[in-house]
């Protein structure tokens, strides 16, 4: 340990810290644009200068490592002296177009200035002019003017993604990054360099121009396009009051999570979900009878379905109840199906229909594209795939959950089979052919619009909640459970007390000991 | 498209690597060789000289544009390089550039139809106190005004 003072405050820090990082332990923001915690620091922005007693000039805070009992002053009029110098450089040459620039409200230049610069400019000549509009990957816009040449997104590609798709070319005014004979930027992790970017100056053409960001409001989730469960956040317009759908998501951005993602997240997952949370979402409640379709209410159908399932219980028949479940399910999901239909009911066959199975990247990006089949087993269930021949003789209903069984064949095969089940429920936050096929559908939330945990595949029990709401008459899975049971009147006591929030994850953990690892 | 050197020019640049701690490590001498031996270094010659070296060729390419030195362009039989830093603008350095503009009728960074002249801008040469200056190939010429580089010009007949 090294024993320094920060603004005259005694600080103890790791042998071998740098005076930023310290900085930063302490509690003290030191302005910076190359430095970034997930690379080597380079030393060019001078933006985190800090004064050293014995020090002739000022150091770089970012590449100067503590030494026992050095003085650092962060704040003193010659450090900020040299800040406003810094930004009056960069300001210089900066286009000034935050009216119109998607970084704007989260740009680290407008944040310095503010602290720092509030200078008036005595730069009278005219401004050099760059390229505004660089494509240099299939969503990313360069906009050179706007660059403050910190390469970030170079080292980015040269440390993290090792594609060095950029690169810093010629110096002076005339610097400028690009790509080598403008190839693109092309990996499956571009989207973060927009993130990176502490200006506007790298856009991402799904959110160019769409909204400002201190209209979005942030909700904390987790990914569910792999089994990776990178950390997100989840930008979202809360919408209007009294306007009908008006809440909308519009970006994804990595949570620094350094057991999961770190500060990264994959394109598959990023412009992934906005796709899935938006597209061929389920809305409406239907009751196809024969050739006519019904639109119903929710109370309707849960008796209809309700009397159903009493019918079979009389006769002692529950057996012949079959379940094909998604692991999009939640943890506790999962738990509240296990509890009704495999305790409860005695149901035997189950089977999961899952996204299929892709590619493994060697980084985040995981083969298994669904959330938590990791909880699915920790909860004692066999993730076996729908076998039709075991499932149309035994099955007189058949429950649902989820888009992913019409994906199990190619051929369409389930259809027909399907068709020699009396009774078929889907539950399902998104549409397909399966919809048709089924004797109810009833519309589910999608992960980030219900409250739950998801078990990733290192066995890390995550949380998420209900965020934005895409559509409307839709209710999350656990709901729809609850109500069945009490529908059904199966062991009102033990189920009438899980309808609080958070009930349900209690009960699980006291059962499952595995799930009470929440982070 | 990466090209291929000669044997003997390969030969040459392991000779180069060789003295260095790493491979990546003798790009520069090995930059100054290649273009010794091809006149310039072209989206070619860098990839060639990444592949040997085991670099990026985006790294050469920063490389070559950071320095001077190296060119991707033919250059004229005369590479007239005007700075165009801190103390030589405030020394009036533009004006030697406009006026070797209007002389040889080009542009910063283009070449004389008979390929005698080659005109660029570049940042500090290290010689303020000359300010402001030139190099000519590799000689520095300093304190320049329009009438010495009109002298300097005819020298280079
Ligand atoms: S584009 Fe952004 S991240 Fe890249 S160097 Fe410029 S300012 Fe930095
Ligand atoms: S690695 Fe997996 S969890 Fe992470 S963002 Fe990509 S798809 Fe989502
Ligand atoms: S953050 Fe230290 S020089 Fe840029
Ligand atoms: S500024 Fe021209 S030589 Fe230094």
């Amino acid at each position: 340990m090294a024993k320094i003072f920060l603004d005259g405050k005694p600080v103890e820090v790791a042998e071998g810290t740098t005076v930023f990082k310290a900085a930063q332990q302490a509690g003290i923001a030191i302005p910076h644009f190359c430095y970034h915690p997930a690379f080597v620091p380079e030393g060019s922005c001078r933006l985190c200068l800090v004064e050293i007693e014995g020090s002739p000039k000022l150091e770089l805070s970012c590449s100067t490592v503590v030494r026992e009992g050095m003085k650092v002053s962060t704040q003193s009029p010659t450090v900020r002296e040299a800040r406003r110098g810094v930004l009056e450089f960069i300001l210089a040459e900066h286009p000034l177009d935050c009216p119109i620039c998607d970084k704007a409200g989260e740009c680290k230049l407008q944040d310095y200035y503010q602290d720092y610069g509030l200078t008036e400019s005595v730069f009278r000549e005219f401004k050099e002019k760059r390229e505004k509009k660089v494509r240099i990957g299939d969503k990313l816009i360069l906009d050179r003017e706007r660059c403050v040449l910190c390469t970030r997104c170079v080292r980015f590609l040269a440390e993290i993604t090792k594609t060095h798709e950029l690169g810093l070319f010629e110096r002076g005014i005339h610097a400028e990054i690009g790509g080598y004979e403008n190839e693109p930027v092309r990996n499956g992790y571009s989207g973060n360099l927009v993130d990176l970017c502490p200006v506007g100056a790298i856009t991402d053409t799904d959110f160019r121009f769409k909204t400002r960001p201190w209209f979005l409001t942030k909700g904390e989730s987790i990914c569910p396009l792999c089994s990776r469960g990178c950390n997100i956040y989840i930008d979202y317009h809360p919408g209007f009051p009294r306007v009908p759908g008006s809440a909308k998501v519009y970006r994804i951005r990595p949570r620094t999570n350094d057991a999961v993602n770190g500060p990264w997240i994959c394109d598959h997952g990023r412009y992934g979900f906005i796709d899935l949370q938006q597209k061929n979402r389920c809305q409406t409640l239907v009751w196809n009878k024969g050739e006519r379709t019904a639109e119903w209410s929710w109370d309707k159908v849960l008796i209809t379905i309700g009397e159903r399932v009493k019918a079979l219980r009389e006769n002692g028949k529950t057996n012949r109840i079959s379940l094909i479940l998604t692991t999009w399910l939640t943890n506790e999901e999962l738990f509240l199906i296990k509890k009704i239909f495999k305790d409860g009911l005695g149901v035997r066959n189950v089977f999961f229909a899952d996204p299929a199975p892709g590619p493994e990247d060697g980084f985040l990006l995981r083969s298994e594209r669904t959330p938590n089949r990791r909880g699915a087993r920790e909860m004692g269930f066999d993730l076996k795939a729908p076998d039709l021949n075991a499932l149309v003789p035994d099955t007189d209903i058949l429950f649902i959950f989820g888009p992913h069984f019409a994906g199990i064949s190619h051929d369409g095969a389930w259809k027909p089979a399907l068709e020699k089940i009396p009774v078929k429920i889907l539950v399902t936050s998104h549409l397909n052919e399966l919809a048709s096929t089924a004797d109810f559908v009833l519309p589910a939330a999608f992960l980030a619009e219900k409250n739950g945990t998801l078990t990733n595949a290192d066995g890390r029990v995550q949380k998420i909640a209900a965020i934005a709401r895409a559509c409307f008459d839709i209710r999350p899975e656990s709901q729809i459970l609850l109500d069945l049971a009490r529908e059904i009147r199966l062991d009102d006591s033990y189920f009438g007390a899980l309808s609080a929030p958070e009930a349900v994850h209690h009960e699980l953990v006291k059962e499952i000991p595995f799930f009470g690892a929440l982070p | 498209m990466s090209r291929e050197f000669t044997a003997d020019l390969k030969k040459r640049i392991e000779e180069i690597t060789a003295r260095y701690p790493s491979r990546q490590a003798a790009l520069l001498p090995v930059l100054h060789l290649v273009q010794g031996e091809t006149g310039f270094l072209s989206a070619e010659e860098e990839r060639a000289v990444a592949s040997i070296l085991g670099l990026p060729p985006i790294k050469v390419r920063e490389v070559v544009t950071f320095y001077t030195m190296f060119t991707r362009k033919p250059l004229g039989r005369f590479h007239l390089q005007v700075c165009s830093n801190l103390s030589c603008s405030l020394a009036a350095g533009e004006r030697i550039l406009r006026h070797l503009q209007a002389k040889l009728g080009i542009g910063v960074g283009e070449t004389t139809p008979d390929g005698k002249y080659t005109l660029t801008e570049v940042e500090c040469l290290g010689a303020c106190e000359q300010a402001p200056c030139m190099m000519v190939n590799f000689d520095y010429h300093g304190n320049l005004d329009p009438e010495k580089v009109e002298r300097i010009m005819e020298e280079l007949k």
